[in-house]
């Protein structure tokens, strides 16, 4: 998804995203917040990435790819100013955000959306390549790439501050 | 004696399906959904069943409530038994190990997602027996103690409750169970909440004036029109449930949790012969 299109997004429309997807959530901001503030380089790079906030669990034996869903997004609006500098399009997860991240989805210009939350199984379906982009230890906290197909959207927040919750 | 391999075997059995299988009382409420998202929703308990897939990828903290009888005699102490369970079934399934040993400084993973979180009760007679809630983060987060006056009305009771499920309900993947505790200390509350969560939607307190304060908050909160995934479409609150106990003169504690829309629970009885 590109920049242009994001933008044009109404709150409460429904989308099948197909494409890439970042997936992080508390300890790998943190960690990122942490390296910034140090000046350190970061291991990824967020310039025009959707962020989804999740953590897989592990995988069955016959598959990479294991059960995925939506986390809380409110607990990540404290980085979530750190992520739009960073150049991160979009972020994924569920319920309702905080006013400061109402804000600074229209400042930045960017949406939010959410996905189907108690629906893994599901969500792993539409989930086609997975792979490790940084942070292995933190095991189900760790920064992934995966690559989706047909993957539930709803726009929560869009670019004029229009929310759902 | 009750031998731990009996528990062992019952009880990760039961584990690994409650992780999988739809709650029936819940499946009701979705096979009448026809709200956003609901395709979804439907599809997945389907999927999880189909190909042994965790229902959501929290698979959460077990909590588990253990009534022991005062003539039952273990293998082994319960606490090692229920650890031995949960270890067993978090590392050989596809599930999420979600602890971290020490909360505030490093926070790594335990790598089995134990320790469980376990409350004894004492009970007389020769049974044991073990009910257990899968506790997801996101709902619990929004846990809540409130140590009221004595004095307060039942009504500005029910306006606590209700405005704590009205600004966090959504963020803790409603419909949701809620769970009341009453009465006891600010701890006793807290336990008391979590074990209300273990109970049926339809069963109802033994007291006649607790199940008409469970049934009319029921009502009070289904219509905040929170909806599946706090959409406003839907059932917002499946049951309310409320245990009480003995308080201090001077003390209200009340205890509120909230369970996910998929209320992860259930129960094994054992008995020694």
């Amino acid at each position: 998804m590109k920049i242009d299109e994001i933008q044009k997004l109404k709150v409460g429309e429904l989308l099948q995203y197909t494409g890439e997807l970042i997936v992080m959530r508390d300890a790998a901001h943190q960690k990122l917040l942490e390296l910034l503030s140090k000046n350190s380089q970061l291991p990824v790079d967020l310039n025009e990435k959707i962020v989804f906030y999740a953590g897989p669990a592990n995988s069955p034996k016959n598959s990479k790819i294991g059960a995925i869903g939506p986390t809380t997004s409110e607990r990540m609006d404290r980085y979530l100013e750190m992520i739009f500098k960073l150049g991160v399009l979009a972020t994924v997860g569920k319920g309702k955000r905080s006013d400061l991240a109402v804000k600074l989805c229209v400042k930045y210009k960017r949406v939010y959306f959410i996905t189907p939350s108690g629906a893994a199984a599901y969500l792993s379906k539409c989930v086609k390549d997975i792979r490790v982009l940084a942070f292995p230890e933190l095991g189900p906290e760790a920064i992934y790439n995966i690559s989706v197909k047909d993957f539930p959207l709803m726009v929560a927040i869009d670019t004029n501050g229009n929310k759902i919750f | 004696m009750i031998y731990k391999r009996e528990i062992l075997e019952k009880l990760s059995n039961l584990l690994v399906q409650v992780n999988e299988t739809i709650n029936p009382e819940v499946k009701t409420y979705l096979d009448g959904f026809n709200g956003p998202f609901s395709q979804a929703l439907k599809e997945n308990y389907k999927i999880a069943e189909a190909e042994k897939l965790p229902l959501c990828q929290d698979t959460g903290i077990v909590e588990f409530f253990v009534f022991l009888g005062n003539e039952v005699i273990l293998q082994e102490p319960i606490f090692s038994t229920l650890n031995e369970v949960v270890e067993k079934v978090y590392t050989g399934n596809p599930f999420r190990f979600s602890l971290v040993s020490d909360p505030l400084f490093e926070r790594k993973s335990t790598k089995n997602n134990t320790p469980a979180v376990v409350h004894i009760f004492q009970v007389s007679g020769k049974s044991l027996e073990i009910k257990f809630l899968i506790k997801g983060g996101g709902s619990e987060n929004l846990s809540a103690l409130f140590m009221l006056k004595p004095s307060i009305s039942v009504q500005e009771l029910k306006d606590v409750i209700m405005r704590h499920v009205k600004e966090n309900g959504a963020k803790g993947c409603p419909p949701l169970h809620i769970g009341i505790g009453i009465g006891g200390t600010s701890d006793k509350a807290m336990v008391l909440s979590k074990l209300a969560l273990t109970k049926s939607f339809k069963e109802r307190n033994p007291n006649p004036t607790y199940a008409d304060f469970e049934e009319g908050l029921l009502k009070d909160l289904n219509a905040l029109k929170i909806g599946f995934q706090g959409l406003k479409e839907g059932v917002s609150v499946f049951s309310v449930h409320v245990e009480y106990a003995p308080t201090h003169i001077a003390t209200l504690p009340v205890g509120v949790s909230l369970d996910c829309y998929l209320c992860r629970k259930g129960v094994v009885k054992f008995e020694d012969r």
